[in-house]
């Protein structure tokens, strides 16, 4: 995002009060505002708003940026997926090439005589 | 039976009985290096034409030992060989070294000029009859038959090189016959000693001792050792050059004792009832 304009940080700043921005991107952002104090006051705007506007509509407390999340039911899922994965390939390799003595064939490891 | 493979039967025979014809293996042991190969050691074995060689080479990772042996047939010969090769194949979970044992048996026909490389850690990927496998040593062998009367005993010459390898030549020969010296020995006074050659699975043969004028007669006879019970000691032969002379009393069925030993001159004793020690020498016989 080096190359981003000014308007499209101001996008980026939207994006991330709404919640909508990924880990990376909010780190780019993050980091962009410490160098960017243009940037950095755009956003205390627009915070300010959104704080406004939420005592406004009755909410005592301040905006707070909804954080994605993960359910535990999927993340175990994901959990058994990989553990079981891991265990059917360590079965397979360990079939196929475990073991001492892999390598090379029986044959090509055994003497041979051959006739000049 | 058929007429060709009676005869053939009978040249290997008459072969083998031939007027002293003496077998030799000359070897060269090779290994790559970055220009030229270089020689590790070399040598020769040599004895009837019955005599097979034993060859070991160590590295740390490998071990092979090899016994050869040659059915002459002709101008041509057949160089058999029965391998034992044991393999690092890496370590357990303790740490201690896992070693794979193999036995195996290679054979090949060849005339009497030829030179058969043996490859004796195996060829490799791709190297099949072509090249050693990388950084290991391989064998030259060159087989060669003289007339040489009545020699029966073998010869070894043997020349390490790099004394750094493990690398042994043997031959091996089975008897035909044994000297046997005996003496009676009592304290410290010994008998004459008393030479006779032995024939094994002979008939007995008396044969009288005298120790201080009081004469002891005995009847011994010469047999071969019970097959070896290990496999690997039956494959290498190294009880080949073995024998065991049986020695009883005269009239008496059951032996007082047998006497095992190898033909190399050293004597091993065997307590008689009388109170004397009876003491057998074997040794190879000299030329006839």
């Amino acid at each position: 995002m080096a190359d981003s304009t000014h308007e499209q940080w101001l996008a980026q700043i939207d994006a991330e009060l709404d919640g909508e921005l990924s880990l990376v991107e909010r780190a780019a952002l993050a980091k962009h505002l410490a160098t960017c104090g243009h940037c950095a006051g755009a956003r205390a705007s627009h915070l300010e708003v959104r704080v406004a506007l939420a005592r406004s509509a009755g909410n005592p407390h301040a905006f707070v940026v909804p954080r994605p999340t993960i359910r535990a039911g999927t993340l175990a899922l994901w959990v058994v997926v990989a553990l079981a994965t891991g265990l059917v390939g360590g079965w397979f390799a360990s079939h196929r090439w475990g073991g001492p003595g892999g390598g090379s064939t029986l044959e090509e490891t055994r003497g041979t005589i051959v006739v000049q | 039976m058929g007429p060709l493979s009676f005869s053939s039967v009978l040249l290997v025979i008459a072969a083998l009985q031939g007027p002293g014809t003496r077998l030799t293996y000359r070897i060269r042991v090779i290994e790559p290096a970055s220009v030229t190969p270089r020689v590790l050691a070399s040598g020769a074995v040599s004895g009837p034409l019955d005599s097979d060689m034993r060859l070991t080479l160590r590295t740390d990772t490998a071990a092979v030992e090899a016994l050869f042996q040659v059915t002459a047939f002709g101008d041509t010969v057949t160089l058999g060989g029965d391998f034992l090769t044991r393999r690092l194949v890496g370590r357990s979970r303790r740490g201690l070294p896992l070693w794979e044992e193999d036995t195996y048996r290679r054979q090949v026909r060849m005339t009497w000029s030829d030179t058969a490389r043996i490859y004796p850690f195996g060829t490799g990927k791709g190297g099949q009859g072509g090249s050693p496998r990388a950084g290991m040593p391989w064998v030259e062998l060159i087989l060669e038959r003289e007339f040489a009367g009545g020699e029966a005993r073998p010869a070894e010459a043997f020349d390490l090189v790099d004394s750094t390898r493990d690398v042994r030549l043997e031959a091996v020969v089975r008897p035909r016959r044994a000297r046997v010296i005996l003496n009676l020995v009592r304290g410290d006074t010994v008998s004459a000693p008393r030479g006779i050659d032995l024939v094994p699975d002979e008939p007995p043969r008396l044969i009288q001792l005298v120790l201080k004028g009081r004469a002891t007669t005995l009847v011994v006879s010469l047999t071969r050792p019970d097959p070896a019970r290990s496999t690997r000691d039956r494959a290498l032969a190294h009880d080949a050059d073995i024998v065991c002379l049986r020695v009883a009393q005269p009239a008496v069925l059951e032996p007082l004792g047998t006497i095992c030993g190898r033909l190399n001159n050293i004597a091993r004793q065997l307590p008689l009832p009388t109170g004397d020690t009876l003491a057998a020498t074997f040794a190879w016989p000299g030329p006839r």
